[in-house]
């Protein structure tokens, strides 16, 4: 016979206000099996603890029902102090009579039976729970991040100090990022390859980080603790094991104007290149598409020159299996092209601008190139079309942000900011030039920020006209701009020689497959999501996966160095332990029943049912069956819903005590 | 005027005139960060075309002309609320003053307001006569501004009750008003004052 606990809480009003909590407590003292009743002020608080233990030590009870707020409040709390006075934690159940009852009704009788009712449904719940026992797993200390910006890299950097190998993937030829592309960095205006490049260095020098560049992840299967990663590391055709950078390669490569990626293609470089000087790891690469060996099979200038014969026409693809016990995503960004759409695309193009086609209308990163000392003009601002240097330059804030009709609804965060850093940048360079700024709100919430972009106004000479552009057309070697200044309510028109357009950040090309294959949610643009967007900003939802940087929205330096920095703690708490604990609340197929269907299998979003051959005493396969694999299971009981065997049942939500739940009402 | 395009450009920035008002008012104009508060606190703002902040905004963009051509700055009372109250230490009330200066200077544009034509005269009565004459102000406002019987109907009124003298009196030691004049007159030439 159970002999059941029934606490009832006040919680100060929120309870007893439209919930007679002593009516409650009386009558689930009649119920059938409950030995100790009682109500109190704040169950949740210490002297509301000790009452729920001496009742359990008094009354020999076996299992106990809070009824208060949410079990996500404090569930935790109650079987703490439950398993602190001998019971089984998970024979510990909360009874939602605030959320669900108390703060949702006026009518205080009415809401008093409601209450009853919950408490006596979760009377029958723990009457028929079992004693359950923790599951624990193993944890393979050893970090993967994917991506190489900034967000990556201090996020290896602060696992790899901590003593856990890491390993670095990312997909272009040379770790660095968006970073290593800017020139300078807001609020403080120093040089941004100053700050990245001893950071990429130590990444490539750390003797506790692996880094696969050039490499995408094919596919991600486990589970917290225990993930297999397989890493496609594509064919650079330079071995190296072999290079030594020397450069010649580079230097003799017939084929030399192919527009440089780093440089938003402003620059040129040759088919066998590294993206930049700096490059991490300093190994070239060959554009297969662009090289004349591989279209038309005669050149191979750059293996006759290379000293260690480190280039290799013959090299391909290859994957290779790791096995992980944390990944950390960290996939950045790209930004918005106004270019024309096609159809069904929820971005839309500028038509308005032009739709990309006039050539000095440039986005905020190829500015940043062209004002870079290692950029294509050597740190000249000079126009595209004709290599001009611009005597009024307009720049636009919020080209695709915050225009819901072109698809996007949020703040790009940063644009403000280097906007403000681009006229600084722009009026130190020409000092006869003006520049103008159409924005609609200066959003500038950051240490030094506001003082910052204060400062381009009021010392840097920047213009900035609250209004937007309707408008662009070329007109000689002009760019009309038609805007407007809505703090004068008039219209204003300037010939510009260029224009920036700060243009949104949206998740890097092909974020949601990536996601797919780890198996983490994003939103309709899709940035990651967070399991709380405050309480949990970088964790996924899924367990073992973290978030870092601007995957998972729109983000400056200093905010996704904090998040790498977090993402990092979090993985090293993880790492901490060598088995890890959880939750014993996940499905169990009976094995005697089970008939193989994999009806279930079909519907876990998790992922978490595997194939078992049950084997006769001669080692012949008598039939398959489904197995869970606890450290995967979510607990979500889909399967138990779908099973058509009813073979298939989640700890803590048996049929049994589902039905007896019901059966009470 | 009011609602004309705006073309900028580095011509069309009056930024020398901006440099001037700064000069003279000792507060800078690009700090504005157009809250409005001064616009909000004006007892004037309902009469103005431009309000302080607009004003204020204009000369941000260098658009001297529109800032001159209006009544705004000679409707501004000078109660300096606005500059009390500027939470980013713009002296409005000072630019204010710096601009109707300016506008005495360059004679104009403010052509379409009386104001500047009423305050002219006002000075030249006080030099004149070493206090107020209003009759003769009065008189002499409506003839230069064209509008002959402004107001005539409530001359009998005001000189039955005393409030307007048929004769002017004047102030037994205008010799030292004309030599106040003649001072900042000098001062002006050399820089010295407004």
């Amino acid at each position: 016979m159970s002999r059941i606990g029934v606490f009832v809480c006040h919680c100060g009003e929120n309870i007893s206000r439209t919930v007679d909590v002593e009516q409650v407590a009386a009558a689930a003292g009649n119920i059938p099996g409950v030995a100790f009743s009682c109500d109190y002020k704040y169950m949740c608080s210490d002297p509301g603890q000790n009452l729920l233990k001496k009742a359990i030590a008094e009354h020999n009870l076996t299992g106990v029902v809070v009824a208060a707020c949410s079990p996500r409040m404090h569930e935790k709390t109650f079987r703490k102090a439950a398993g602190a006075a001998g019971l089984n934690p998970y024979v510990c159940e909360m009874a939602n009579i605030r959320e669900h009852c108390s703060w949702v009704h006026e009518n205080r009788e009415m809401a008093t039976a409601k209450a009853s009712d919950i408490v006596h449904l979760m009377v029958e719940r723990v009457k028929k729970g079992k004693s359950l026992a923790p599951i624990t797993v193993p944890v393979t200390k050893k970090a993967l991040v994917i991506g190489g910006g900034i967000a990556g890299i201090q996020a290896a950097l602060d696992i790899a100090d901590a003593g856990h190998q890491v390993l670095v993937v990312e997909r272009e030829p040379s770790i660095g990022g968006h970073m290593a592309q800017l020139s300078e960095t807001f609020p403080t205006l120093d040089c941004s390859q100053c700050i990245m490049t001893p950071k990429m260095v130590d990444v490539a020098n750390h003797p506790n980080i692996t880094l696969y560049s050039y490499s995408e992840i094919e596919k991600v299967e486990g589970y917290i603790g225990n993930f297999q990663v397989t890493v496609r590391k594509k064919a650079r055709s330079v071995d190296e094991s072999k290079c030594t950078g020397c450069g010649v390669c580079i230097a003799k490569c017939p084929k030399k104007k192919i527009p440089n990626e780093f440089d938003q293609g402003h620059g040129m470089r040759s088919a066998i290149y590294v993206p930049f000087p700096q490059a991490v790891p300093n190994t070239p690469v060959i554009d297969r598409e662009n090289c004349t060996m591989f279209q038309s099979g005669k050149c191979g200038v750059c293996a006759k020159v290379c000293g260690p014969g480190a280039v290799d026409y013959q090299q391909e693809d290859t994957l290779t299996v790791e096995s992980i016990g944390a990944i950390v995503v960290a996939t950045g960004f790209k930004l918005y092209s106004i270019d024309r759409k096609p159809e069904g695309s929820m971005i839309q193009g500028y038509g308005e601008f032009g739709y990309g086609t006039i050539p000095d209308i440039v986005d905020g990163m190829t500015f940043e190139r062209l004002a870079s000392a290692s950029g294509p003009t050597g740190g000249k601002i000079l126009r595209p079309s004709d290599g001009k240097e611009p005597k009024q330059i307009v720049f636009i804030q919020c080209v695709g942000s915050r225009a819901r009709e072109k698809g996007i609804s949020y703040c790009s965060k940063i644009c403000c900011m280097y906007t403000a850093k681009h006229t600084m940048l722009y009026h130190h360079k020409v000092h006869d030039g003006q520049a103008y700024v159409f924005f609609m709100d200066a959003r500038t919430p950051g240490k030094g920020y506001d003082e910052f972009w204060r400062r381009a106004v009021e010392e840097e000479e920047a213009v900035y006209i609250r209004g937007m552009v309707s408008r662009m057309y070329q007109k000689g070697d002009k760019i009309i701009v038609m805007g407007s200044d809505t703090l004068v309510g008039v219209q204003v028109e300037i010939e510009a020689d260029m224009v920036v357009l700060a243009t949104a950040v949206q998740p890097q090309e092909g974020a949601d497959l990536l996601a797919q294959k780890l198996g983490i949610s994003y939103d309709k643009y899709n940035f990651y999501s967070e399991a709380h967007a405050k309480l949990k900003p970088v964790e996924c939802a899924t367990a073992g996966i973290y978030l870092a940087g601007a995957c998972q929205g729109p983000k400056d330096i200093p905010d996704t160095v904090s998040q790498a920095s977090a993402a990092a703690a979090k993985v090293m708490t993880l790492f901490a332990k060598d088995q890890l604990e959880r939750d014993p609340v996940v499905a169990k197929v009976n094995e005697k029943y089970c008939v193989g269907c994999f009806a279930c299998k079909k519907v876990c979003p998790y992922g978490a049912i595997e194939e078992k051959e049950i084997k006769d005493r001669q080692g012949n396969v008598v039939k398959v069956i489904a197995y869970v694999n606890p450290g995967v299971c979510g607990g979500c009981g889909t399967c138990q819903a779908t099973c058509p065997s009813k073979t298939v049942e989640l700890d803590g939500y048996t049929d049994e005590q589902i039905m007896a739940m019901i059966e009470t009402l | 005027m009011k609602n004309k395009m705006m073309r900028l450009s580095n011509e069309t920035m009056n930024i020398g005139f901006v440099k001037k008002v700064e000069s003279l008012s000792g507060s800078s104009v690009r700090r504005c960060f157009q809250c409005g508060k001064c616009s909000a606190g004006c007892p004037m703002s309902a009469f103005m075309e431009h309000p302080p902040n607009r004003i204020v905004r204009l000369l941000q963009l260098g658009q001297w002309e529109r800032v001159l051509a209006g009544r705004s700055i000679w409707y501004c009372a000078s109660c300096e609320t606005c500059t009390t109250r500027c939470p980013n230490k713009v002296d409005l009330a000072s630019i204010m003053d710096a601009l109707r200066k300016l506008s005495w200077d360059a004679d104009g544009p403010s052509k379409e307001s009386y104001v500047q034509l009423a305050n002219r005269l006002f000075i030249e009565n006080i030099r004149t006569y070493g206090r107020q004459y209003e009759l003769r102000l009065g008189a002499a406002f409506n003839m230069k501004s064209g509008q002959f019987l402004k107001d005539l109907m409530l001359g009998p009124k005001l000189l039955s009750k005393g409030k307007l003298k048929m004769f002017h009196s004047k102030n037994r030691n205008i010799a030292q008003i004309e030599g106040i004049f003649k001072r900042i007159e000098e001062m002006r030439k050399k820089g010295e004052a407004l």
